[in-house]
């Protein structure tokens, strides 16, 4: 490759790496904001700002580089007791990373970054600099005061003299790190001479150009202690040797790191994540697209898998049969990998949050913290990417709408300090992930008549909260003006419900006046491939996801008619409703003698679907179904079999509500039940299913 | 900007112009063996460079050895840019930004 691309790659490399600091560096700062004098929050932040500085500067965003070097000062100053870590400073600091993420996105090709407001952050925070107890800077954030002559700095600390050993390993500048601007960084600690050695460079014939053979002898005179001179190369220590002591004798301070820089159980703090004691890289970046193809890739391979599966069953020949399970076996792993490989934890999702929380609160006046768990839940990163928007309008809804000001809550007997918790947890194959406030929770009455004034149900429909809930997610009711008018929510709901629906995701809504609400977003774990298990009814096979279900039991004719023809299965002394598919999607043929029923796990309880036959297990790679089918909401894909037929993905949890609403709307004499409603649509759905055969 | 060689019976002339670095150092290495032939001199024209990273230096440096084994003149046309010789000497390298020293003891001394 070209090393220009290469270059290309590492600044994109950078760009993503610093979004992630930047990520972390708000979620300090805004710690540091309740724990002031918390060390390890300070340390945090320096190192957080030293990074994006230092790895800025390799890189060549010099702008973003010279622009953190003035935060970094300040953390050195609160570093080093200089300098208080106030809330104002905090602030500060926060914008200063939006300027940073701008500056980072300009380089990126986007808008560019304000340098009116860069220049009026500098002179802020040059200004912080400048009141600390104790500068060592020259007041306008320049480079720090060293002379030459002198034996103590202005703020008492020695002078002290160091000898730096510096030798880049051979890769060093294949790696895009430019040894020169190291040098530069430590000549900011203080006085410095030095000798490039080059008695490695080999001859011209023989010498690889991109390959670094020089090394330096450094005489550094600071006033800095070893942690910060050894700071200047935290990047590198793991591709270089370093040796650092003092020159004045009968110190024992000194670090020595050669590579490889670890021995094998030894932690030493400032190298890089993903570097395990070996040098070898543990985890590396790769371009989502990369995995989106790898995932599209083992879908096929995975429906490949199935049609020789199939073609082996009936070829009968043992040899065959050996080769196709091995495949299945092979491609099941393949499968369980690729899809590991697309998990990502939530809680970079969660911790951009606390900025926006720390800003509203600051903007609406209230008191508000955000409170996190289950911030490790895994999900796939397709859903990561799109609960950003869902998660951020229903947060901005509490705020603005759930949780009171400080006054009214104490008043009422609360703690002023509002709580925002966001959290995450597996359930089945799905991950719940919550959005709950302590605050006034929804006045559902208000809500109710401001559903009728919009005309979206009729004065008299006896609705329950559920379906109160479900208004606040209808498009009328996203102006802020008129849900603020109705003292409910409802912001962006529209929004967040499209996102969730667009992920076949669910929204439930739990509320108490007075005691807060909870949102609570069910999201499937993947969109890509499933373990599934294959069922025929009426003549149609359909997948149920097997991670939903429980159990497999008969269903005789002589069960029914003990039941009096109600759709109830006794199953060990419990009762369990249950929908027979062949009926809810309108197939007209007889049911066979001998039914079976699948039992699953719905947050209602175990909920049955009868079916003529249960054909096995399948890995199910989902396809969409396209926007025609976007409201049949029961539905959640379809996939294709070994045969190149298609079947249809039930969504259970759906399927048992719908069909638990329409018994409940027909007991109240509601002919215009849901389930009624949609019957056409799954109608449809099994009409074209049948003609989209795929060879 | 970049590398130009221009060649002689008795003097090869090779021009770095801008920022030389990493990216251009195959190409550099090239062109320094080219015009590193028995009997022509070699001068390195840096009047127009802005800057050298590691890759340069060392490049030169081995160049600078490898005339003195092959007993050819080599050395700087003129003196190097301020800009780039006070980089070069933070950096530690400043003996190879003293053309008139490197060009006196290339070639006398195969």
């Amino acid at each position: 490759m070209n090393p220009m691309d290469n270059l290309e790659l590492f600044k994109k490399s950078f760009r993503e790496e610093a979004r992630e600091i930047l990520v972390d560096l708000e979620s300090a700062l805004l710690e540091l904001n309740e724990r002031p004098g918390d060390d390890d929050l300070i340390s945090r932040v320096f190192r957080g700002l030293h990074t994006l500085k230092g790895s800025g500067s390799m890189f060549g965003f010099d702008e973003l580089a010279a622009f953190t070097h003035d935060l970094e000062n300040a953390f050195d100053a609160v570093r080093n007791g200089r300098l208080e870590a106030t809330g104002a400073l905090i602030d500060l600091t926060l914008e200063s990373l939006d300027q940073i993420r701008s500056l980072l996105e300009e380089n990126a090709g986007n808008e560019p970054a304000s340098d009116a407001r860069r220049k009026e952050l500098l002179v802020a925070v040059r200004g912080w600099i400048g009141t600390s107890k104790k500068s060592s800077t020259d007041g306008e954030g320049g480079e720090p005061i060293m002379p030459a002559e002198e034996e103590s700095l202005p703020d008492g600390r020695p002078l002290r003299e160091w000898r730096v050993e510096f030798a880049p390993g051979p890769d060093l500048l294949l790696n895009g790190t430019n040894p020169l601007l190291l040098l530069r960084e430590l000549r900011q600690l203080g006085g410095v001479s030095l000798r490039a050695n080059l008695s490695a460079v080999p001859s011209l014939v023989v010498l690889e150009p991109e390959r670094c053979y020089v090394a330096w002898e450094i005489v550094l005179s600071t006033g800095a202690g070893l942690e910060a001179i050894r700071d200047v190369f935290i990047f590198v220590e793991d591709s270089c040797a370093l040796k650092i002591e003092p020159l004045d004798s009968g110190t024992a301070v000194s670090v020595d790191v050669k590579m490889p820089p670890i021995k094998e159980g030894q932690t030493i703090p400032g190298v890089r994540r993903g570097q395990d004691p070996g040098n070898r890289a543990t985890s590396l970046r790769v371009p989502a697209a990369k995995l989106d193809q790898l995932v599209d890739l083992v879908g096929e391979l995975v429906t490949v898998q199935a049609r020789l599966s199939e073609l082996a069953v009936g070829r009968d020949d043992p040899e065959v049969t050996e080769v196709a399970e091995q495949v299945e076996r092979l491609a099941a792993s393949l499968r369980e990998n690729s899809m590991n490989m697309r998990m990502v934890p939530i809680r970079a999702t969660f911790e951009r949050f606390r900025r926006l929380v720390h800003d509203l609160a600051r903007d609406l006046g209230k008191s508000v913290e955000l409170a996190t768990e289950g911030a490790e839940t895994e999900l796939d990163k397709a859903v990561i990417e799109c609960l950003s928007d869902p998660l951020m309008h229903l947060i901005r809804n509490s705020m603005d709408h759930g949780i009171e000001r400080a006054e009214v809550r104490t008043a009422q007997g609360k703690n002023a300090k509002a709580t925002i918790r966001l959290s995450a947890r597996h359930a089945g194959a799905s991950v719940l992930v919550e959005v709950a406030d302590d605050g006034s929770g929804i006045d559902a009455e208000a809500v109710r008549l401001r559903a009728v004034e919009k005309g979206l149900v009729a004065s008299d429909a006896p609705l329950d909260d559920a379906q109160i809930h479900a208004l606040l997610f209808q498009p009328g009711f996203s102006t802020a003006k008129e849900v603020t008018e109705v003292s409910g929510r409802g912001v962006g709901m529209d929004v967040v419900r499209k996102s969730v629906e667009s992920l076949r995701g669910m929204i439930d809504v739990a509320s108490t006046r007075g005691r807060g609400t909870t949102v609570t977003l069910r999201l499937p774990l993947t969109l890509a491939i499933i373990d599934g298990l294959l069922v025929c009814a009426g003549g149609q096979k359909f997948v149920l996801p097997l991670a939903n279900t429980l159990e497999c039991i008969e269903l005789t004719r002589d069960d029914v008619e003990r039941a009096g023809g109600k759709h109830l299965a006794v199953v060990r002394g419990e009762v369990i409703p249950y929908i027979r598919l062949r009926e809810y999607f309108g197939m007209g043929s007889e049911a066979p003698e001998l039914e079976q029923i699948m039992v699953v796990e719905t947050e209602g309880g175990p909920f049955g679907f009868a079916v003529d036959r249960v054909l096995g297990d399948c890995q199910t790679v989902i396809k969409n179904l396209g926007r025609f089918y976007r409201n049949v909401h029961v539905i959640s894909g379809a996939t294709i079999l070994g045969n190149g037929s298609v079947a249809l993905i039930l969504d259970p949890e759906r399927l048992a509500q719908d069909a638990v609403r329409g018994t409940s709307s027909r007991a109240r004499g509601h002919p215009a039940a849901r389930a009624s409603r949609d019957r056409p649509v799954r109608e449809k759905a099994l009409a074209d299913e049948k003609c989209s055969r795929i060879r | 900007m970049g590398i130009t060689c221009e060649k002689g019976d008795v003097l090869n002339t090779l021009r770095l112009c801008g920022a030389i670095d990493i990216a251009s150092a195959e190409e550099l290495k090239a062109a320094l063996l080219e015009t590193l032939k028995p009997g022509v001199e070699v001068r390195i024209d840096v009047r127009e460079a802005t800057y050298f990273d590691v890759t340069v230096i060392q490049l030169l440096w081995a160049a600078a050895q490898e005339a003195r084994l092959r007993g050819v003149r080599f050395g700087y046309a003129e003196e190097f840019p301020a800009t780039l010789q006070s980089a070069l000497r933070e950096a530690g390298f400043e003996s190879l930004t003293q053309p008139a020293k490197l060009d006196s003891s290339a070639g006398e001394t195969p």
